[in-house]
């Protein structure tokens, strides 16, 4: 059971059980068809349900967006890990440490970058589940997961550069940044690379490498 | 159509469609209330989709009984 309750939940919780009040007193009195009946039942089944979805789909959009979410598949395990190491110095970690998106962080760098990139990250995010549950992901062990499960494409800078904002002098002052800006922004060079700034989850790139050297 | 209806709801069995949506009320409010104690993924994406589907039948039951029931009576008191 979650122990972090939001505003929105907890007002799901209420008008959930306020209606839920009215359908159990409709099955167990059985009134005639009255209008007080219709009234009741107008909250029981239209006022406070259609509340409680509202705030449901709320909570829903928040909660999935959470690390711990994210991480409740027991294949993120090791990189929910990494990123909760206050040791570790991956780049997922670093930023999991940073207080503005800490809580969020597998969201805040993985969302698509754009007008579109909420619902397109939410609809790629039903993908995810449906591989998890109906896939056979669910009963992979944790190592095969992490040696073999990848992103479906390569990670976009723009999502780097939505916080590290190219048009910042400080970033354009980077020697580096400069000359391969070209590169940077048509992805040929990745941002989260060995030669540049190290990859968010290294210890992934590790085990597919020991899995391909087995091989 | 309209006559299609008009049979339609003269045939409606309220008490029973009633009781049929409280249920389905309470199957979608009970996965809503999961998602928010219990959020694991299939269990979010349930009370976002499935649950809603419940209630809206549950709703659209009562809507349609509730017409029954004013055409019933709107009927009743309209004849001789």
């Amino acid at each position: 059971m979650t122990e972090h309750f939001t505003i929105p939940g907890v007002l799901t919780l209420v008008t959930a059980a306020l209606a839920a009040l009215l359908l159990v007193h409709h099955l167990l009195a059985r009134p005639a068809i009255t209008t007080a009946t219709k009234v009741r039942l107008l909250f029981g089944l239209g006022v406070f349900p259609i509340l409680t979805a509202a705030l449901n789909t709320a909570e829903g959009m928040h909660r999935t967006t959470t690390r711990e979410f994210c991480g409740s598949c027991h294949v993120m395990g090791d990189h929910l890990r990494d990123v909760e190491n206050p040791d570790s110095l991956s780049l997922a970690s670093r930023h999991g440490r940073n207080p503005h998106i800490g809580e969020s962080n597998c969201y805040v760098c993985h969302a698509n970058y754009g007008m579109m990139g909420y619902p397109l990250t939410k609809i790629t995010g039903m993908k995810h589940v449906y591989y998890y549950y109906f896939g056979g992901y669910k009963d992979w062990p944790i190592e095969k997961a992490v040696a073999e499960i990848r992103m479906n494409e390569p990670y976009p800078n723009s999502n780097c550069m939505q916080c590290h904002s190219g048009k910042l002098e400080s970033w354009r002052n980077v020697r580096e940044h400069s000359a391969l800006l070209e590169d940077l922004t048509s992805n040929k060079v990745a941002c989260a690379s060995a030669g540049c700034h190290g990859y968010s989850h290294p210890f992934s790139k590790k085990a597919r490498e020991e899995k391909q050297a087995a091989r | 159509m309209m006559t299609r209806i008009a049979k339609l709801l003269s045939k409606w069995p309220s008490s029973k469609a009633l009781l049929f949506a409280c249920f389905t009320g309470l199957a979608a409010l009970a996965l809503m209330v999961a998602a928010i104690l219990w959020p694991k993924p299939i269990i979010v994406v349930l009370g976002m989709s499935v649950a809603q589907g419940f209630g809206g039948i549950a709703f659209l039951l009562f809507l349609v009984s509730v017409a029954a029931e004013y055409r019933r009576d709107t009927g009743a008191t309209s004849k001789p």
